[in-house]
């Protein structure tokens, strides 16, 4: 354990050092969150749609953000600089446990993620929102998307892992673009088309967008830990397959 | 005495869409304590890969080595408590400090915080980067590059040190200070596995060394041996160099070296 704190600590002042990695991540979510809002805003006005439980659009549509600024996974990029560069080798030869060489980076990426949350939905507060579950809700929010930075910043280091290579890594962020789209992004699950319904329905961030948005409109215990659990769950596996990957690695 | 490293057929093979492709083919190692032990070969000979073998970095495909008496395969980790590994390319992280990288790694073989520092500050002493110790390694010349990999290598005082081409890319002077820190760390008991392409380091710096080429050692003993030797078969009327040495050992003559060198991808 303190072997994986130094490592994401190391990763963290990584982080630090290139300011210009962290702007995308938080200019491309805001970009999405205004334009979302400027394009669907009027059709779903606060007094008249029941599921905006009385906020703004923009309300419903953070989540979405949030959950784009914590899927850049750049813990896996600065990983395949290290194994190009010959560090990653470095730490492979050291008597580092195999598990804090790819869950250091993963403890940076919850912190880091933590601090970007925060800072977007303080940034996004004049959209006329408000998290209705109060300061503890807050909290939970802050929690269930830096887990699922965790979780995708895991699948992407797999596959930095698995390939070497920094294309291949790159390209594994694009992928969530589509589970993005294949959720109730811009209306509740029952208000989809069928196809689209059963698509968001095996979208495991589908159960993480409810549990984001349950926590911003209005609590429900049941969405919210489902949401929790999916994202645990998934980030399990995430971690047990970088360490499989990392202890296999040659 | 236990040797600082042994090796008993050690093979090496990666699969390949053409079939696998063997990079080490049956190697066998005896490294005494203390020694300075110099492992040539001409390009894709299977230099880089045996290193990796013996510094955990790859798994071994038959064959058994010990390094520091520890079996490398079934106790990886106890091996990478007794061994400091400077590979090719210097692999360093160039967003942190010189003192940053040196105190991070101490710490990560188990120094305290306060320790680990002060280890750090010894360590960029012995190699000269006091100065530049807390400048980003971004900035750093190829030869401090090599310098800071070398103290980085050194934090946890090792039995066995590996040392992966250490001075290739080097300017003469940036060569002379490594080859002037390897001779020092040796001098402290430390044993040191050297690859070079450079026959003179070999030359300068090596107790023995062996000539590996197609995955197969072909010449071992001491580089004045090794010179006798040549020049007994071939009666001549002086020592020839090590470069001659190597070229009959490999198979090459100069014409060859210069035109037809094998590159085998290990």
């Amino acid at each position: 354990m303190n072997q994986a704190l130094l490592l994401g600590r190391r990763a963290l002042r990584e982080t630090l050092r290139t300011p210009e990695s962290l702007a995308p991540t938080l200019l491309i979510p805001l970009f999405f969150l205004i334009v979302n809002v400027g394009q669907a805003g009027k059709i779903f006005p606060a007094s008249s749609t029941g599921f905006l439980k009385g906020q703004s659009y923009a309300a419903f549509q953070l989540p979405s953000s949030l959950l784009l600024a914590a899927s850049f996974g750049t813990a896996a990029l600065y990983l395949v600089e290290d194994i190009e560069g010959g560090y990653f080798d470095k730490l492979r030869a050291a008597p580092i446990g195999r598990t804090a060489l790819v869950v250091g980076r993963l403890f940076a990426e919850a912190v880091k993620s933590v601090i970007l949350t925060a800072v977007l939905i303080l940034i996004s507060l004049p959209f006329g929102i408000r998290v209705a579950s109060g300061i503890f809700g807050f909290l939970l929010l802050l929690v269930l998307a830096s887990a699922w930075a965790v979780t995708y910043a895991g699948f992407m280091q797999l596959i930095a892992l698995k390939t070497r290579s920094a294309a291949a890594t790159n390209s594994g962020s694009l992928l969530f673009f589509p589970l993005l789209f294949l959720t109730p992004n811009f209306v509740p699950r029952s208000l989809l088309t069928r196809p689209m319904e059963i698509a968001a329905t095996f979208n495991p961030v589908t159960y993480i967008m409810e549990g984001l948005r349950s926590l911003i409109l209005g609590a429900d215990a049941t969405v919210v830990a489902r949401g929790f659990a999916v994202v645990l769950g998934l980030g399990a596996v995430m971690v047990i397959l970088n360490v499989r990957a990392v202890r296999s690695y040659d | 005495m236990t040797l600082a490293i042994e090796a008993v057929g050690l093979v090496k093979t990666f699969p390949s869409k053409g079939g696998d492709v063997e990079a080490v083919r049956g190697v066998d190692l005896a490294v005494e304590q203390g020694e300075v032990f110099g492992f040539l070969g001409p390009n894709g000979a299977g230099k880089t890969t045996t290193v990796r073998m013996l510094t955990t970095l790859l798994s071994i495909t038959s064959g058994v080595a010990r390094v520091a008496g520890v079996d490398v395969a079934s106790d990886p980790d106890a091996v990478r408590r007794k061994i400091g590994v400077a590979l090719q390319e210097a692999g360093l992280d160039p967003r942190q400090t010189g003192r940053e990288l040196v105190t991070l790694q101490a710490q990560l073989f188990g120094l305290a915080p306060a320790a680990a520092r002060d280890r750090a500050q010894s360590l960029l002493e012995l190699v000269d980067l006091v100065d530049a110790g807390d400048r980003r390694i971004k900035g750093y010349s190829g030869g401090m590059k090599r310098r800071l990999d070398l103290a980085s290598a050194l934090v946890h005082q090792p039995d066995v040190l590996f040392l992966d081409e250490p001075t290739t890319g080097l300017d003469p002077a940036s060569r002379l200070t490594v080859w002037d820190e390897v001779r020092r760390i040796n001098a402290e008991g430390t044993s040191v596995f050297l690859t070079t392409q450079y026959l003179e380091e070999a030359d300068q710096l090596c107790d023995r060394l062996a000539i590996i080429d197609g995955g197969r050692i072909v010449l071992e003993g001491t580089p004045a041996s090794l010179k006798a030797s040549l020049r007994r078969r071939r009666g001549l009327d002086h020592d020839p160099t090590l470069d001659e040495v190597f070229l009959e050992a490999t198979g090459r003559t100069r014409i060859r070296a210069a035109g037809d060198v094998e590159q085998v991808q290990a």
